[in-house]
């Protein structure tokens, strides 16, 4: 933090010699030369001696990472846009002054932000620091992944209208964030939810508005910005997508698809299967389609709706933000009411 | 320093046509364009900030703010750790060469499971009638599809196809009957369903290796395996083992 802080003061009082610079560029540009070097030096090898087993969890971790890795770079980058480069006055005029009104809206932001679930974590801790409260920011980071024309669009090409899918997953979502927002919006101090690091980010960010910086000390700070980001959330991702891909390689998948056929296991078992398969809301649907047949339409919205909002990659990126008690109790409110919602639709259908 | 890890992973792997073996080819421009752009604003950063961003101190953990007792070794236990997520990253990002799935996971995943096939097609895109169409262009996907279905001997008879995939034992008869195997994939490798073929061919373990690629031609006809679940079975009149293909999944 202190580093943090040495930084914005250098960074607003004094600019940096182009000397210094060109040094700094020379050390990036080097440091990515080496990572290439090693993998060009090392591409030639054979992996055969492995056994196969930690190969495919390598396998599967890497491309949660590579999947994740450029929503989480772009959720950023829209983060940043909007902490720098959006006015305070125009937020302020924009959303309402009601507090569940301003629930409503925020999770209706992802229709323009199509980002998939992991880029939405660096967003929501970009409207933190933009001085939304910790309530809004849950309801948008549950709303969000749902609540998105790609998401909407590919749930309708996989189910059309059949069984209510498609309503129970939109009403779905959009009621549960609402209700996550609601119920933490009870909080006496929301501020606690927040792991101390971010909370300290977000309160200098208060005192010295980023947006308000002079344009050549601005960009400087967006490009820190991004820096120390990107510094947050990776270590979380890949902690995240090895666990993920470990459980993969652990987990029979046939346990889950015999459960998710029987109509008392299946919703329960669904949800767990979304829960470690930490897939992207974009495509979930597709993939669910896939074992269509077999599963009741409750167990299909329960995991559309619970994957969406809540997974293993998830639950470790969101980590860098919530802290573990506030993650419990939010993952315990999802978990229960998308077990309603499929039970529900079970019901119905 | 791990932004620089994926992005120089994600564009080695984009320039060498491998990106292919982790995620769906849709997914592949979006990847490399915010990988670069990201590689561009790290380098920035480099430059612009007086001390290197993302280096082993800068993680995501909570700090102790009051410095008691402990503190430092808390701070050591979290270097630590971000180290190990560092050389954990390098190693398997940049070190381990690219692989496609096993049949470990094969295995793990039920062949042909659940009717992942019979569906594929989409509401406004409804499945391509197979059982009509042209079989010159089919895939195991596709035939395995067919089989799912239970299109019946009578559709099969006299049909012949050519299957390119790999070799995984088919677990209830491995002596004699194996699969030639692909996984689908709908996003990236971690929800990879495999689908497969069956051949009948004794002995088929001393000619050909589990996880190979082979190209198989052949005929269809009833499954003369007691144990094996499966009604049909491909009778390849020629086998030829071949490279693993440059896109070894099926979308």
């Amino acid at each position: 933090m202190t580093r943090e802080l040495t930084t914005r003061v250098s960074g607003a009082v004094s600019g940096r010699s182009p000397r210094f610079a060109i040094r700094g560029l020379i050390v990036g540009a080097v440091i990515g030369a080496a990572l290439l070097a090693v993998r060009v030096a090392t591409s030639g090898w054979d992996a055969a001696g492995l056994p196969d087993r930690v190969r495919d969890f390598a396998t599967l971790s890497i491309s949660v990472v590579i999947e994740s890795l450029p929503f989480v770079f772009l959720g950023i980058v829209i983060s940043i846009v909007v902490r720098f480069w959006v006015p305070d006055r125009w937020l302020v005029r924009v959303m309402p002054r009601t507090p569940w009104l301003r629930r409503v809206t925020i999770s209706l932001v992802g229709v323009l932000l199509p980002v998939c679930e992991c880029g939405n974590v660096p967003l929501a801790r970009g409207f933190i620091m933009k001085g939304f409260s910790v309530p809004e920011a849950m309801t948008f980071l549950l709303a969000a992944p749902i609540l998105n024309p790609v998401t909407i669009i590919t749930t309708y090409q996989a189910f059309g209208w059949n069984d209510g899918i498609l309503i129970g997953r939109i009403a779905g979502g959009f009621v549960i964030a609402n209700l996550v927002g609601w119920l933490f919006s009870r909080h006496p101090q929301p501020e606690l939810l927040l792991t101390p690091r971010f909370e300290v980010a977000c309160r200098l960010e208060a005192a010295e508005p980023d947006a308000a910086l002079a344009p050549g000390v601005k960009l400087r700070r967006a490009v820190g910005a991004f820096a120390e980001e990107t510094s947050t959330m990776l270590p979380a991702l890949i902690v995240g997508s090895a666990i993920a891909g470990a459980i993969q390689v652990g987990l029979s998948r046939d346990l889950l698809v015999t459960l998710g056929s029987n109509p008392i296991w299946s919703v329960l078992a669904l949800m767990v299967l979304a829960f470690v398969i930490a897939i992207c809301s974009n495509v979930d649907a597709f993939f669910i389609l896939a074992f269509g047949s077999t599963f009741l339409p409750g167990g299909i919205v329960a995991f559309l709706t619970f994957g969406a909002m809540v997974d293993v990659k998830m639950v470790t990126l969101m980590r860098t933000t919530f802290t573990t008690g506030a993650l419990v109790r939010l993952v315990a409110v999802v978990a229960l009411a998308s077990l309603a919602l499929g039970f529900g639709v079970n019901l119905l259908a | 320093m791990l932004s620089l890890v994926g992005v120089v992973a994600i564009v080695w792997l984009a320039v060498t046509g491998q990106l292919g073996l982790y995620i769906h080819p849709r997914y592949v421009v979006f990847t490399v364009v915010m990988a670069v752009l990201a590689g561009v604003i790290v380098i920035a950063a480099f430059a612009l900030l007086p001390s290197a961003p993302g280096d082993d101190h800068d993680h995501g953990h909570d700090h102790d703010h009051d410095h008691g007792p402990g503190s430092g070794r808390r701070e050591w236990f979290w270097t630590a750790v971000t180290a190990l997520i560092v050389v954990g990253a390098v190693a398997a990002l940049l070190v381990l060469p690219p692989a496609t799935l096993t049949t470990a996971t094969v295995d793990q995943r039920d062949l042909n499971a659940s009717a992942a096939l019979t569906d594929q097609g989409t509401v406004e895109a409804p499945p391509a009638d197979l059982v009509g169409s042209d079989t010159d262009s089919f895939t195991v996907k596709d035939w395995a599809s067919l089989l799912r279905q239970g299109a019946g001997e009578d559709y099969f008879a006299g049909k012949t196809a050519t299957l390119t995939g790999f070799v995984t034992p088919d677990p209830a008869d491995p002596d004699n009957v194996f699969y030639v195997a692909r996984f689908v994939v709908t996003c990236c490798a971690v929800d990879a369903q495999p689908v497969g073929v069956p051949v009948y061919l004794p002995g088929w373990a001393n000619q050909y290796a589990v996880d190979s690629w082979v190209t198989a031609t052949g005929g269809f006809g009833a499954n003369p395996s007691v144990s094996s679940a499966q009604a049909i079975v491909f009778e390849p009149t020629r086998i030829v083992p071949i490279d693993q293909p440059a896109e070894p999944y099926v979308y």
